[in-house]
């Protein structure tokens, strides 16, 4: 079934054509896709759940879904949104099944973005500082942990988080802004300094 | 969940062997377009429902003379809001939540604020469903549940029938007598109404024959001693001669 593709032609198109090239019926090229991205999903998972069996297996549950469902991926649309919205809800999903979940509920996404300066926000850069944003981030909670992880370790722009977690650009903000508040009281119990 | 006991074999190999065995399989185009006409319609008939719940309850409160009685002092409000539709204000508040939900899977919806969304919806379900309450809409199924010609509905709408509504009449009145006057109601009931001392009119309008007027006061058989009297306008009155004149002749035959 699967075929050998030249790195060349691979390079040529991007993840979308890719995607859909799978939605059109060339169900071997899906596997570009898998080796592309399954790196990222491990990385991104392993930020939620500590057991590296588990994650395996949600990798592999997100990239049968993401197979399953790929006919309803909007290919003017970036790919790498679409599947770490999938990747989200499974992590959660595991999540909730291990007592850990995110309420239902959060005033967050409840109230307009008052609270939020994004010309301010997004000139603080923290990416020089991701390496020791790793060490405080487990003590997070998940609401503000992903925003973090998809922001400064998966490079996703405020925009495209707030497609995989499906809420407002001004929540994100807020909760970014928030967790560096509350990494930094907790990298100083740790001794680091951000 | 999947067990993943062999490390060695690459991920992209076991999802292409359950490929391959048909394990899994690409859902079709269709069954998307499907997935997304079905959410909009649970919308579209939330959105139905809830107006015409709200539609009902402001239906209710005015055609059954609840709505006045705050004006008959503290006696007045205290029965207002025993007769308050509190259950189906309730069920109009769940389904407004069930609907924000429903809604917060289209992205112009969760792109904003939650407080938007929410916003928004209760402002279409109170404008819409006065809107709805100042047309034919109510009076036509309340005429048509009264002939027994919707048995569906019925439910809903004996909320006219209710035992505690006795000390609440809505009509208008027929003869102005000695002791009071008498009164069709919006059923088609002829009553006597009492007017005592204690009487209360909020409003000091002198009332006189073909006056629409809400009556608050004990009722026994046909008579109702009345504790306020107020004059009110009949908006529904324009429904009145074409959808409650059957029942009111009825009722004329067998007194």
């Amino acid at each position: 079934m699967r075929e050998n593709f030249s790195q060349e032609n691979i390079e040529e198109n991007n993840d979308e054509k890719i995607a859909k090239s799978v939605q059109s019926g060339k169900v071997e090229l899906f596997g570009v896709l898998i080796e592309k991205y399954e790196g990222k999903i491990k990385r991104y998972g392993r930020k939620f759940l500590a057991d590296s069996e588990d994650i395996n297996d949600i990798v592999q549950d997100i990239f049968l879904k993401a197979y399953e469902n790929i006919k309803s991926f909007d290919t003017k649309r970036k790919f790498s949104t679409w599947l770490y919205r999938i990747a989200h809800n499974e992590f959660i999903n595991a999540l909730k099944k291990k007592k850990n979940f995110l309420p239902l509920f959060d005033l967050d996404t409840f109230l307009p973005s008052a609270l939020w300066d994004k010309t301010l926000e997004q000139n603080t850069d923290l990416k020089e500082t991701a390496p020791f944003i790793d060490f405080c981030l487990d003590n997070l909670a998940p609401k503000y942990r992903e925003p973090v992880i998809l922001h400064y370790f998966e490079d996703l722009s405020y925009q495209e988080v707030s497609d995989v977690l499906e809420v407002p650009v001004s929540t994100v903000g807020i909760r970014i802004k928030r967790a560096k508040e509350k990494m930094k009281k907790i990298c100083e119990k740790l001794e680091y300094k951000l | 969940m999947t067990k993943n006991l062999n490390n060695k074999k690459s991920l992209s190999d076991e999802i292409f062997k359950k490929i391959e065995k048909g394990q899994v399989k690409m859902r079709p185009k269709f069954y998307f377009v499907l997935k997304a006409l079905l959410a909009v319609c649970s919308v579209v008939l939330m959105i139905v429902f809830i107006l015409f719940l709200i539609s009902f309850i402001s239906f209710y409160l005015r055609a059954s003379g609840i709505w006045y009685l705050p004006s008959f002092g503290l006696r007045g409000f205290a029965i207002y809001l025993k007769l308050f539709p509190w259950l189906l204000i309730i069920l109009s508040i769940i389904l407004i939540l069930i609907l924000e939900t429903l809604t917060r899977r289209f992205s112009f919806v969760w792109r904003r604020p939650i407080f938007y969304s929410l916003l928004t919806i209760i402002l279409i379900a109170v404008v819409g469903g006065f809107v709805i309450e100042k047309t034919s809409f109510h009076p036509d199924l309340l005429w048509r549940v009264q002939e027994g010609r919707l048995p569906l509905m019925g439910p809903i709408y004996r909320q006219f029938n209710r035992s505690e509504l006795r000390d609440v009449q809505r009509g208008i009145i027929e003869e102005v007598v000695e002791e009071g006057f008498k009164m069709r109601t919006f059923d088609g009931q002829l009553l006597t109404v009492i007017l005592t001392q204690e009487t209360r009119f909020p409003f000091e309008k002198e009332i006189e024959s073909g006056d629409s007027v809400v009556v608050m006061g004990e009722r026994k058989n046909d008579t109702v001693w009345a504790f306020g009297v107020r004059g009110i306008e009949d908006e529904f009155r324009k429904f009145e001669r074409r959808h409650f004149r059957s029942p009111m002749r009825q009722n004329n035959k067998v007194k």
